[in-house]
Parts: C-alpha cells; sequence; structure tokens
C-alpha cells in the first residue's frame, strides 16, 4: 500500500518493461491502438498533438497501420499524461500533481536498487540481431516530428555511455535521453553540449582518441524513460535511480559492444563515435515550443542493432506545450530543486517545475520575516537546474498549492507589490529560449508574491479568510471525486 | 533523375529507403549529403515544396564555418 492511495503498489511495481505497461495502461482504458491506415506525414504529428490536449488524461497511443511501413509498430504518448504518470506510480489515474509530487519527494533517496542479470543470450532484447545492411529508415518507422524539423528524429531514446577514461566504472555510465537526427541508413547525429555527461564522454574520446561505443535504447521500461532525464550525480547509475525509485528490478543484461543495456528494452542500436566529424544538425521544434536551429554536431555509425520480435518503437511528440515532453520530466524536475532547497531551508514546502523544464517555477515556503522568500528564490537560482533554466520564478506562501494556479493567480493578485518583483540580469540561461536576445544568457524573473512581514508594513485593517483545510478537507475532496465515479 | 533538395536546392541527394504496399512504392525518403536534410516525398508541401516552405528554414551550406558547433572538436 502506499499512503496516496488504498490500491496496492504492486501492481505497478511488477512492471518489468515498457509491453507490461502498455497491458497496464490499457486495463485502465489508457492506451489505445489507432484503427485506421496513416501516412507517417502529417496524420502521426496530427494525431500527437491532438491527444495532448487533454493533458489530464490521454491515452498512450499505438500505430500499427502506418502506411509503407507493413509489421512496424510505434507508440507515443506513453508519459503523456497525468493519468498515465499515476498509473505508473502506483496511483489511481486521477490522483492530484500534488501527491504524485510528495510521492516521488517520498521516494526521492531510495537505495534499494534491484539490478538483475540476464545472459545476452537469453535477453528478448537480443532476439533478432542485425549486423550488416543496417537500414535505420527500415528497420524504424520514422517520421517527421515537426513540419520544419531537419530530419526524422528519434526523440525518446535512452542512451549508455561509458567514461572513455574509466570504463568499468559502472556509476560513470551514464544513460541519458539526446535528440538523435539518423542521417542515411546506418549514421546519425546525436545532440549534446560539454555540460552533459554525454558531452563529457565524447571531449574526452576525442582529447585521448579513445574509442567511444554507445548503446541507444528504443522502448524502454517506463521508469528509466523518466529518469534517464532526472539530474543526478556524475558518478550515480541511472538504471540503480530508475530501479530504487520504482521499488522494483531493472533487468539489466550486455550489449554486442559491452555496454549494460535493459534486457526487455525494444531496440537497441549500438553505435561508436566518429572522431573528428560535425555534421548539420536541426532545426528541431524543442520543449519551449521553438525551432532550435542549425548547427554542426558529433556524428555516430551504427555497428549492430538487436531488437525483441515485433519491435515497438517508442517515440514522443515534442513541440510547442503542453506535449509529453512535459509530463514525463515535470515531476524530476521538481524533485532535485526541492530536495536541495529543503536541505538548507526547511521552510520550503513545494516545488512546482512542470512548465517547459522549469523555465517558470513556483516555490512555496513558510514566510518567516520581510524579504526571506526572495532569499529562497536566489538560492533555486543556484541549484544545479535552477541555473540555466529557472527563469521566471514566483514565490508564494505555504498556504497556496503552487500546482494551483488558481491559487497561485490568487496570490499574484492579492499579495504582489510592484516592488516584490526582482529582475537578475544577465545571467547564465538555456540556448534555446526562444525569447533569448544572446542565446545563453539572459535575465532571471522573481516575483515575491508571498504575504508581508515585519519589518515590512502590511496595509490598513486586512484579515485573509482561512477556510477549512487538512487531511479532513482532502479526504472530502478525494470522496467526492470517488462518487463521481473517478477510481 | 536528379531531385533538388528542398532546403538548399542542391542536387547531391540520394535515395533511403521506399516504402510499399502489394510491391508498388508509395514513397521515397531522400537525403540531401550537402545540407542533411531528410524528405519523403509524400509530405505536405509546407515541408517539402521550396516555395511553399518558410524561407527561414532554408540554408546554404557552402560555408558550414557559418553555422555554431555543438561539441567543439578537441585540437590535438
Ligand atoms: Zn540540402
Amino acid at each position: 500500500m502506499n499512503k496516496f492511495s488504498d490500491l496496492p503498489i504492486k501492481l505497478a511495481s511488477s512492471v518489468r518493461s515498457l509491453r507490461d505497461f502498455l497491458d497496464l495502461l490499457e486495463s485502465h482504458d489508457q492506451c489505445i491502438t489507432w484503427p485506421d491506415p496513416i501516412m507517417p506525414e502529417p496524420d502521426i504529428r496530427e494525431i500527437c498533438v491532438a491527444s495532448g490536449q487533454d493533458v489530464p488524461g490521454a491515452p498512450a497511443i499505438l500505430f500499427d497501420k502506418i502506411r509503407g511501413y507493413p509489421d512496424k509498430r510505434l507508440v507515443t504518448g506513453v508519459h503523456g499524461s497525468w493519468a498515465n504518470l499515476a498509473i505508473l506510480l502506483g496511483h489511481p489515474k486521477n490522483t492530484t500533481i500534488k501527491a504524485m509530487f510528495y510521492d516521488i519527494i517520498s521516494r526521492w533517496g531510495s537505495d534499494k536498487a534491484q539490478l538483475p542479470r540476464v545472459k545476452p543470450d537469453q535477453a528478448p532484447v537480443h532476439e533478432v540481431r542485425i549486423e550488416r545492411d543496417i537500414n535505420l529508415y527500415d528497420i524504424l518507422p520514422l517520421y517527421r516530428i515537426n513540419d520544419f524539423d531537419g530530419g526524422y528524429y528519434i526523440g525518446k531514446a535512452n542512451v549508455v555511455s561509458r567514461d572513455p577514461l574509466d570504463p568499468d566504472n559502472f556509476g560513470k555510465q551514464n544513460v541519458g535521453i539526446y535528440r538523435i537526427q539518423p542521417h542515411g541508413p546506418d549514421e546519425f547525429t546525436l545532440m549534446s553540449v560539454p555540460i552533459h555527461d554525454m558531452g563529457r564522454h565524447m571531449q574526452a574520446a576525442e582529447e585521448t582518441g579513445k574509442p567511444l561505443r554507445i548503446a541507444v535504447m528504443l522502448g524502454n521500461h517506463p521508469a528509466m524513460a523518466m529518469f534517464a532525464a532526472t539530474p543526478i550525480g556524475y558518478d550515480e547509475s541511472e538504471y540503480a535511480y530508475a530501479s530504487a525509485m520504482m521499488g522494483s528490478p531493472i533487468e539489466l543484461t550486455e550489449s554486442g559492444n559491452g555496454l549494460d543495456i535493459q534486457a526487455h528494452a525494444e531496440i537497441v542500436i549500438e553505435a561508436e563515435y566518429i572522431h573528428g566529424r560535425r555534421e548539420f544538425e536541426g532545426p528541431f521544434g524543442e520543449f519551449p515550443g521553438s525551432y532550435s536551429g542549425v548547427r554542426r554536431a558529433p556524428m555516430f555509425k551504427v555497428t549492430a542493432v538487436s531488437h525483441r520480435k515485433n519491435p515497438i518503437f517508442e517515440n514522443i511528440y515534442i513541440g510547442r506545450g503542453w506535449t509529453e515532453h512535459d509530463t514525463l520530466i515535470g515531476l524530476n524536475t521538481s524533485a532535485p530543486i526541492y530536495a536541495v532547497l529543503k536541505k538548507e531551508f526547511p521552510e520550503v514546502v513545494a516545488v512546482n517545475a512542470l512548465y517547459q523544464h522549469g523555465l517558470t517555477g513556483i516555490i512555496s515556503v513558510k514566510n518567516r520575516f520581510a524579504g526571506f522568500a526572495k532569499s529562497i528564490a536566489l538560492r533555486a537560482l543556484s541549484t544545479p537546474h535552477g541555473l540555466m533554466y529557472l527563469k521566471n520564478l514566483i514565490m508564494v506562501d505555504a498556504d497556496v498549492d503552487p500546482f494551483d494556479l488558481n491559487q497561485v493567480m490568487w496570490a499574484l493578485s492579492v499579495r504582489t507589490r510592484a516592488s516584490d518583483i526582482m529582475v537578475l540580469n544577465d545571467m547564465a540561461m538555456i540556448m534555446i529560449d526562444p525569447a533569448a536576445v544572446n542565446p545563453g544568457k539572459g535575465h532571471h524573473l522573481i516575483i515575491d508574491a508571498t504575504t508581508h512581514m515585519p519589518p515590512d508594513p502590511i496595509g490598513g485593517d486586512v484579515e485573509i479568510v482561512s477556510p477549512p483545510s487538512g487531511p479532513a478537507i482532502d479526504a472530502l475532496a478525494a470522496r467526492i471525486r470517488a462518487l463521481q465515479g473517478g477510481n | 533523375m536528379a531531385l533538388n533538395c528542398p532546403r538548399c536546392g542542391g542536387d547531391q541527394n540520394r535515395v533511403e529507403h521506399q516504402g510499399k504496399e502489394n510491391g508498388t512504392v508509395i514513397w521515397t525518403v531522400h537525403y540531401c549529403t550537402a545540407c542533411c536534410f531528410t524528405w519523403r516525398d509524400t509530405e505536405p508541401a509546407l515541408s517539402i515544396d521550396p516555395a511553399k516552405r518558410r524561407k527561414v528554414f532554408q540554408i546554404d551550406p557552402s560555408h558550414p564555418e557559418r553555422f555554431g558547433v555543438v561539441i567543439p572538436v578537441v585540437p590535438r
């Protein structure tokens, strides 16, 4: 049992693979198979955009009638709604975002990883092995995600690489999500930057002339897709992390080129870094809802592909929000910011960084004295994620649920004075912010919407209404939802 | 027949893959070796017709040094 519902969490923790999870979703009416034949463009992106309009409840969509791709299967939207995330975490599908946030926080720091090993010749991922005449366009139903993308992107891969200077170190083996653009039948560019673990591996390989072999896993355990995007320490294992957070095993095996991969991945592309080569990459419709431009990016050569029989290519729709990108990583963006702040400032109650990877964030705090919340905001800007991503930060009191925008707007409306707005000029910012004047450098905005406290004067004879609140009210709200027929 | 790339206008293109139905080709994927654009001949005109594509998305690949590099090559 978990503390937010009476449903056994066991069901979710029995998930071993993408296929298991799709079955679980289907049993909750959260996975559908698209009934009609479709063209790769524009049908796939149009269906994905339409589905993305239902952020609370959209189902995963399985496509098995893509014209020109007989026998190929594609799934999108697996993490595309709060309902699907709730099911992954073992909760009823109408669980509130706030409850899921606290659940993830309560799992944070768990160290009970289970990573059983499967012999490569017994691993489902190696059921079919392709080592010659590799053609990614034949193996995967590739399609253009946004109208002006430069190619057909693979947007939801888990990429495994080892530190080329310390290849035997399991902890330094990185699993990350990087966008991949195929360039021909057996080559692709991979977008990373030097600050990413993968970028460090590429730079180290080039500096030393050592080889860098990678494995690109597609159709992954649903927790891996979620937690590979979570910023954790350089020498921490994403596998261990995802397994511990889910409280369930993630079975590993070895790829043909010596990396630890998920035994139940649908498809694994093995590739080797081509030293010194850069090719045009982009544009790609990215998570801020804008195209990142054309740049020159590192190239990899595909050396082999393994896949399960009748594999499912899992991909993501990403572009102008709200998209699966936001539901996939929103809570995992909020949690580490909260974890860092909470250590130094127990007054921090919750962090909402759901909006476009935290470009806008809302933090609730127990305010202590005038100006206190502003200092918390400044600390948030110096967390690893806040540094580059928290562009607009709204501070609210502990009595405001930062996940409830009506409450946040109330606080903005009644608690903010113009003098509570701080603009921090010329700070570090992400490159792909469409509002950037100088990409990579920009202004951060803090809006303090907390109550005024001494020594600040508080205006007139104002008293704030305190409606009844607490566990009894939460229980009544849950009962009302249940009476509505939700489960 | 050499096709011209919808993005850069070049003719250095190759066929990557063809989709078939009942033995008949229903689409062809092309790749431009000059600007790395990939396209399917059945896509909406907005994506693959140079006259309909937004000009801001056209590129001239003849001066690669004008484009940024995401992981700078390490001098050895
Ligand atoms: Zn071209």
